[in-house]
């Protein structure tokens, strides 16, 4: 069955969509981005970083793009003064949530969190850093684990339960005590179902998940792998 | 002593598996049997293992029947005492200064300040006596804005409550124990 086609309206500019797409999709579709964090094509959209909001002209709340699906005559606006001044303290937030000192980090250069505040010319915070006293899992052979450096974007989790099925991953607790957890809150080199894949290593937007070995600056991932890894799990399905 | 521990670990899988059963294909499954699970043990709580058995049963992930254990805060990880005090940290009860009934409590059950500075006036807070016979909860609000401040001793909400009257309560409940 053929899908229907829709047009919208993305930043005054008339573009044609698939009705079934959100608006990150059709906004990438016609060449233009919206900056995301916890989106990762392939893996399935949960709209927790709240980077890619977006204006829909008519309605005053904003809305996640990756998670809104695209309607036909829908105007959209992906920048504007009220979405940066939302989206350099999205950011802020995020870094003084946790420990995030990129100086000494192994994903320093390569971070998606990093990229984002320099692109958004963030050179300092306006907020009182939280400084939360949290553990390093060092158990695991081969992978690191360090909760200074997350950001709660889930993609490990997701990556974990959609491409390698394992689902050893998960979220425990909630507001500022959350935390990503293999198992039943063991340590990473003794959770069982653990297959040692290291894809949620690769889907990593920050230092928070790491290989063991790297020295600071030299955590270089492939995401791609993970989008193209998806995209032929779903050719076979 | 053995054979009485594996009986009773038998007749709680036999008891968790009848709940499965009950709730099995409903949307949301797992939180009626964690909280029947819960309800069931001695010390009202889910030991690890349960969550394990759960988790084996019902064909999901570890992780995910953690998750929602912690996130809930009606669900224990830790064994809980005899007696449960709760008391609300809401706004009206704070203004009706139910900080200082905690405070008074704790320093009466010798549970002690420690924490104080950092999350020991969270809005979550399980404490437990060494010695189990009382657990000292909070909660954000019971909804019971009227009665400010409001305590729930075992299940059963008292309004106006004032250090004495708490004092009273936990005292009479120590006497009842003995």
């Amino acid at each position: 069955m053929p899908q229907k086609k829709i047009s919208l309206r993305i930043d005054g500019e008339l573009v044609n969509a698939v009705e079934g797409q959100t608006i990150l999709d059709a906004t990438r579709a016609s060449g233009k981005s919206i900056p995301t964090l916890c989106f990762l094509e392939g893996l399935s959209p949960v709209g927790a970083c709240r980077l890619c909001m977006v204006e829909v002209s008519g309605i005053d709340r904003l809305f996640p793009a990756c998670t809104t699906p695209a309607q036909d005559g829908m105007a959209v606006a992906t920048t504007s003064a009220r979405l940066s001044r939302y989206r350099r303290m999205t950011i802020e937030l995020l870094l003084v949530e946790r420990n995030h000192v990129c100086a000494v980090c192994v994903a320093n250069g390569h971070c998606e969190l990093q990229t984002m505040a320099y692109n958004m010319g963030i050179t300092s915070v306006r907020f009182a850093y939280n400084f939360p006293r949290l553990p390093v899992d060092l158990t695991h052979p081969r992978f690191v684990l360090d909760h200074n450096r997350c950001i709660l974007c889930t993609r490990c989790v997701r990556t974990c339960a959609e491409i390698e099925g394992a689902h050893v991953w998960e979220m425990i607790s909630r507001g500022i005590h959350a935390r990503i957890v293999p198992d039943l809150n063991q340590k990473w080199g003794d959770a069982r179902t653990c297959t040692n894949c290291g894809k949620c290593v690769q889907a990593c937007p920050t230092g928070a998940l790491a290989e063991k070995g790297k020295a600071m600056e030299e955590m270089v991932r492939s995401t791609t792998a993970i989008t193209s890894l998806a995209h032929r799990r779903g050719a076979a399905v | 002593m053995a054979s009485a521990q594996v009986s009773s670990e038998n007749a709680e899988q036999a008891f968790i598996d009848q709940i499965i059963t009950k709730h099995s294909g409903q949307p949301g499954e797992l939180l009626g049997i964690l909280e029947a699970v819960q309800e069931r043990h001695t010390h009202k709580y889910l030991p690890l293992e349960t969550l394990r058995y759960v988790a084996n049963k019902l064909d999901i992930p570890l992780s995910r029947v953690y998750s929602v254990a912690t996130f809930y805060a009606l669900f224990n990880l830790e064994p809980q005492g005899d007696n449960t005090v709760c008391i609300c940290r809401g706004t009206a009860c704070h203004t009706r200064n139910s900080r200082a009934l905690l405070e008074t409590l704790r320093l009466e059950l010798g549970l002690g300040m420690d924490d104080a500075e950092e999350g020991g006036d969270s809005d979550k807070l399980t404490l437990t006596t060494a010695d189990k016979k009382f657990t000292v909860r909070t909660v954000a609000c019971f909804g019971q804005c009227a009665l400010a401040p409001v305590v729930e001793i075992n299940h059963r909400i008292c309004g106006h409550v004032n250090e004495r009257t708490l004092q009273r309560e936990v005292r009479s409940l120590e006497r009842e124990n003995d």
